[in-house]
């Protein structure tokens, strides 16, 4: 397979690799970036737990080539924390147990801010139907529901990424 | 896998690269289709030609007659524009039906309407809308109604060294109510298994116009003009509700998936064309 | 106190952060990519098998084909945790589509899949079958020698006088139950990483039962048990699916083959579905009652499809017997529980193991029973369930047992004694049904753990307890913690780790919680013991006359005469004290022939209830409202305990209403969550409930399993309610409730 260099914006930093050139987001991240949180279950866009943020909205990286997002803002869920500080999303999965095996968690978190980005105070409807993408086969969806409420009464500043 | 990977940044750039490639190239816009046939070793293009950066594809335009739209327009974009909300609302709850957020946030219409799977949204209600679909390459430019364009089963009349750079959707008829009704047999999160897309104009309690579509139990969105017929002058009253309801249950032919047997997608086309006119008589918008 | 809290994972910050070190994450020097040729035939004798151009590829390390087996000595070609009649790869058959045919290490995936495309494979293809009970069928194709018809186990109940049941019967109700196969689809799919070194072995696997793992490894390769190390991390989602041996045999298989570099097998989510299944099931229910409603006989068949290998089916197939006979006064039943050998991938244990099939069954059998009684189905049940004291079908005598409290739990979260109207003039009605199931643990098993407790008052627990998200470590450390009576922050888990963790007989059953958790309990007032001994000379008095609590050794006539854990080991020049804990049943056993003896040492306990509606043009049910509820005896954990309730409920929501491996000619058609779809955010009821109840005296019961059989039966018993329609097979899909109803209209008229 041909190999082709890109430059990565990830989590804030610069990245320049050398890649197999038809190589997925997810793999890049996972082998290249070593950046575990971002996995790969189903290889078609279904499950969620590949969401990463591109210029701060939720793609599938299992359907996403590398090449397509040079250049472009991603964060993943290890840029979510600043500063050894957890992002208020991911405390408020904690407060309200909003996972189980946690294998989904990252996908949901990262949802869960970019809709919040987009809606910071959505109602239960709005906030079932936007994370409707992101399976959690454990069940945890009436915590994370809870934990979603709960984020609904941050100040923007706190929330944003 | 080995392909060229081109990232053209203008127009004529990428119909060049078509014509030099000719069916060797897959054209990559939002990806989730593309990505995921290369992924699965569906296919095995020489060629993968990322038209993102071509400027001037990414719009969407009202105009007195009708919109524009451009083909790389992602679903989401569509979903979300105040315009297209108060205009042609139908298109907009209808990309906002397809599939999850984040494929909304990478597909593209025009992705969409190449692809031509009949187990999606947006074909049926472009059908409805009475979409055209133009189309460029380095031979010239065409323009041509959508059911003239999706022609089969995840067929299209796209030639290989075609784009699709615009979408056009007439000016809906004053005093319509439209809706999508998207019908799934399994999981919330299911791909259609009925898809049935209406457009009603109406003076008072008469309707004037109907424009009914189904899709997703067929090959092709279809509409049955002579069915539509019946509506134009009357009221929509159960029986005459119930008499499109039953054409085209009956005119259409059914396929079977996962999603259902071909028996049952005709009870469902019964079933949700009964529906939506029902929905457009009582108002809604 | 620690127990009753509901603290939040101990590794909660890994978990939102995506730290959590899975198997699926793990990266080694040096290591290599492991990938599977399977075949595509379901039944076929190999002619040829050729790698030896896939050999070529450059960055190809090694393939593994049944020639590498045909030597003198190890590694040995079959395996098994009962009986050893998998291959690692296909030797001169093939058995099923999906199966194992030759392995590939390679530098790169990609290598590995150009060398893939490069295999050649010839063979004979050979009559199959796929349907269980057909395969017991004189004339079928046999799949093992060993087996004739196709059986692979046959378990048998008889308790009482059947005849004479069925006899005195004033109403025989016969009928005939489907479950499908399914797929447990844990969204981290079987891991496998594994490294020879100075001939021995280190696995890193997603599984839930190390000591399986370690054990029949050790047999493949003729190792002694301590040079196989088998480390667990924790899994995302198990479920039963790695529960036994899956892949493990194939990485190690390849990590031989290689020499010393680590091999990594990770299935993908298509291959998940060829691994390993839920036993599609065929169940035929006889009972017979009295016009008040209550048992005087019921006999039971059970067709369970195994698939082509043994695998978990020669053990899970009685205790399926046991599952499918409900919670309820019988004096005479018979079962024959029958695993059958088919050319399918291999079932095995799906949560609540074996469960849900007999669940699904008796409690739909239940309603029709009441409605051709005219007897409410909450009524009727409340006659019939069994109470502490009672004798179930083993013969053996029942303790701790809440059946009426669970049911009428349930029952009463729903509202089923307020008025409720089925009909409001459209299309969609709605119903209301209730269920309710029994289930054995494993009746001889063992856990052990150890503990340690050092100078800075910090304690480890050393344990084999699978962490899947069940928060098992976390309960684990909660006990420890108030039996120890510090803080839990001070408690840090490690495990499983076959060489540094002690045995545990595995992570599933429900077992977990109250066989560790009384393991913790042992180690603690060992330990404890050890802090009155050691504390004993510095504190000039009697360790006798010492109590232990509350992070303190203290005089127990004088408490104010105390000294902290961590004193006591400074002044002593301990560095740490370690004190081991188990905690083991023995039961019993089941007669072979009759199944009289003892079964488990305590019974699992759930129930739900449930509103749906049931839109009668199309056929689709919605679940409303559902209620569960659990007998926990003890709540360590409220949350966890509440994920787990709710999170069966959600399960069991996908076997209901949406789940069932699509199967053509043996070829699995749906292997991917677009065509398998399980239950997202929107499928759930808006209105999900649940209780895990307690008992005064009671101590912990499992609860990882007990609210998901329930589901399909309530959602099937409310379906009847809304629109007088009796499915008989799973799952209720919109087609197949539009059809039935349809049917019933037309025998209307």
């Amino acid at each position: 397979m041909r190999a082709r260099s890109v430059t990565l914006q990830v989590n804030g930093q610069t990245h320049y690799l050398k890649i197999p050139a038809g190589q997925i987001l997810v793999e890049t991240l996972r082998e290249a970036l070593d950046l575990g949180g971002t996995r790969n279950s189903c290889d078609i866009g279904m499950c969620g737990t590949c969401t990463v943020l591109v210029d701060g909205k939720a793609v599938s990286s299992c359907l996403t080539l590398t090449a397509q997002v040079e250049n472009k803002p991603i964060t993943t869920i290890e840029g979510l924390s600043q500063n050894g500080m957890l992002h208020p999303v991911q405390q408020a999965f904690i407060d309200h147990g909003a996972y189980q095996c946690a294998y989904c968690t990252p996908g949901l978190i990262l949802s869960t801010v970019a809709l919040l980005d987009e809606q910071p105070n959505p109602d239960d409807v709005a906030i079932r139907k936007y994370l409707a993408g992101n399976l959690c086969r454990c069940g945890s969806y009436v915590n994370i529901l809870n934990a979603v409420r709960a984020c609904r009464t941050l100040d923007d500043q706190s929330r944003s990424v | 896998m080995s392909f060229d990977f081109l990232q053209p940044d203008s127009l004529s750039g990428a119909l060049e690269a078509l014509a030099a490639y000719g069916d060797e190239a897959k054209v990559l816009a939002g990806g989730t289709a593309v990505v995921l046939m290369l992924q699965q070793r569906l296919i095995a293009p020489a060629a993968l030609i990322n038209i993102e950066r071509v400027p001037d594809l990414n719009y969407i335009n009202l105009k007195p007659e009708g919109m524009h739209i451009g083909p790389l327009t992602k679903l989401r974009d569509i979903e979300r524009s105040t315009a297209i909300q108060e205009h042609c609302p139908l298109l907009s709850q209808t990309c906002g039906e397809v599939a999850n957020v984040r494929i909304r946030n990478q597909a593209t219409l025009g992705g969409n309407l190449a692809e031509a799977d009949y187990a999606s949204d947006p074909p049926t209600t472009l059908l409805a809308l009475e979409a055209q679909v133009t189309t460029t390459s380095v031979r010239g430019t065409r323009c041509l109604a959508l059911q003239d364009f999706h022609i089969g089963f995840f067929t299209t009349t796209l030639e290989p060294d075609e784009l699709i750079t615009d979408i056009f959707i007439p000016a809906c008829p004053l005093e319509s109510r439209m809706t999508y009704l998207k019908y799934k047999s399994r999981s919330s999160e299911d791909r259609p298994c009925t898809g049935v897309a209406a457009l009603a104009a109406f003076d008072g309690k008469t309707c004037t116009e109907l424009r009914l579509a189904v899709g997703a139990a067929c090959e092709v969105p279809q509409r049955l003009p002579n069915i539509e017929n019946m509506a134009k002058g009357q009221t929509l009253n159960d029986e005459l509700v119930g008499e499109i309801a039953a054409g085209y249950a009956e005119s259409i032919e059914t396929l079977e998936d996962i999603r259902g047997s071909a028996w049952y997608r005709t009870q469902m086309i019964r079933t949700h064309v009964q529906r939506v006119l029902e929905d457009v008589r009582n108002g809604h918008r | 106190m620690a127990i009753g809290k509901s603290i939040p994972m101990l590794d909660s910050v890994a978990r939102v952060t995506g730290t959590v070190p899975y198997a699926s994450n793990l990266k080694l020097p040096d290591m290599l990519v492991g990938k599977v040729f399977r075949s595509n035939v379901p039944h076929a004798r190999i002619t040829k098998l050729d790698v030896s151009a896939a050999e070529q590829v450059p960055g190809v390390v090694a393939i593994v084909t049944a020639t590498d087996f045909s030597g003198e000595g190890p590694p040995n070609l079959h395996f098994g945790s009962t009986y050893q009649d998998q291959p690692i790869v296909a030797a001169d058959r093939i058995r099923f589509i999906g199966e194992p045919v030759a392995l590939i290490a390679a530098e790169s995936t990609a290598i590995a899949e150009q060398a893939i495309d490069l295999i050649e494979l010839e063979y004979e293809e050979l009559p199959a079958v796929f349907d269980a009970e057909e395969a017991t069928q004189p004339g079928a194709p046999q799949l093992h020698g060993a087996f004739p018809n196709n059986v692979l186990r046959h378990s048998k109940l008889r308790h009482g006088d059947i005849e004479a049941g069925f006899a005195a019967a004033v109403k025989i109700i016969e009928e005939v139950f489907n479950s499908p196969a399914a797929q447990q689809v844990s969204l981290e799919t079987q891991v496998a990483v594994a490294q020879w070194k100075d001939n021995k072995l280190t696995v890193w696997t997603g599984s839930q039962s190390p000591y399986t793992v370690r054990r029949v490894l050790a047999a493949i390769f003729d190792l002694d048990l301590e040079d196989v190390r088998v480390i667990v991390p924790p899994l995302g989602g198990g479920f039963g699916a790695k529960g036994n041996i899956r892949t493990q045999p194939l990485a190690a298989a390849l990590a031989w083959k290689v020499g010393d570099r680590p091999v990594k097998l990770v299935l993908t989510r298509a291959e998940e579905f060829f691994t390993v299944t839920k036993h599609a099931a065929k169940i035929v229910m006889k009972s017979g009652v009295r016009r008040d409603g209550t048992f005087t006989a019921r006999k039971i068949t059970i067709f369970w499809n195994g698939g082509a290998y043994a695998s978990s089916s020669a053990h899970l197939v009685p205790a399926g017997m046991l599952r499918a006979i409900g919670p309820y006064r019988i004096p005479a039943v018979r079962v024959d529980s029958y695993g059958i050998y088919t050319n399918l991938p291999i079932a095995g244990a799906y949560r609540g193991a074996m469960s849900s099939q007999g669940v699904f069954a008796h409690e739909s059998h239940m309603d029709t029973i009441a409605h051709q009684l005219g007897i409410d189905p909450l009524t009727i049940r409340k006659k019939n369930l069994l109470h502490t004291d009672d004798t179930f079908a083993t013969g053996e005598q029942l303790h701790d047992i809440h059946f009426v409290r669970c049911l009428e739990s349930a029952a009463d979260g729903l509202g089923w004694h307020e008025p409720f109207q089925r009909e409001n003039g459209t299309a969609k009605k709605r119903g209301r049904g209730v269920a309710i199931m029994m289930k054995n643990t494993i009746a001889n098993s063992s856990s052990e753990c150890r503990i340690t407790l050092d100078a800075a008052g910090r304690v480890t627990l050393f344990i084999s307890t699978v962490e899947m998200g069940q928060g098992g470590h976390t309960a684990m450390a909660q006990i420890a913690a108030e039996a120890l009576g510090i803080p839990v922050e001070a408690v840090s888990v490690q495990g499983p780790d076959t060489a540094k963790t002690p045995p545990d007989t595995q992570t599933a059953s429900s077992r977990n919680t109250q066989m560790m958790g009384n393991a913790v309990l042992d180690g603690a007032a060992s330990l404890r013991r050890q802090l009155a001994e050691a504390a004993a000379p510095i504190i000039e008095w009697l360790p006798e006359e010492l109590s232990v609590a509350d992070g303190y050794v203290f005089v127990t006539s004088q408490p104010q005469e105390r000294i902290v854990y961590a004193e006591v080991l400074r002044r002593n020049n301990i560095t740490a004290l370690t004190a081991n804990g188990k905690f083991s049943t023995n039961v019993g056993k089941l007669d072979s022939e009759t199944g009289q003896g003892i079964s488990t040492p305590d019974w699992h306990q759930g129930a739900g209830a449930c509103e749906v509606e049931v839109d009668t043009q199309t056929g689709k049910v919605t679940v409303l409202r559902y209620h569960s509820s659990s007998f926990a005896g003890l709540v360590i954990n409220p949350m966890l305990a509440g994920l787990q309730n709710d999170g069966n409920v959600i399960f069991g929501l996908g076997a209901s209403l949406l789940e069932e491996i699509a199967i053509d000619a043996g070829q699995i058609t749906n292997p991917n969550l677009s065509d398998y779809m399980i239950p997202s955010f929107l499928d759930i009821p808006v209105e999900l409930k649940n209780v895990s109840l307690e008992a005064e005296g009671s101590s912990f019961h499992g609860i990882g399993e007990m609210t998901l059989p329930p589901v399909a039966p309530a959602i099937a018993n409310a379906v009847y309610d809304a629109v007088g329609v009796r499915i008989r097979d799973l799952p209720l899909t919109a087609e197949k409730v539009l059809r039935t109803i349809e049917e019933q209209n037309d025998h209307a008229r």
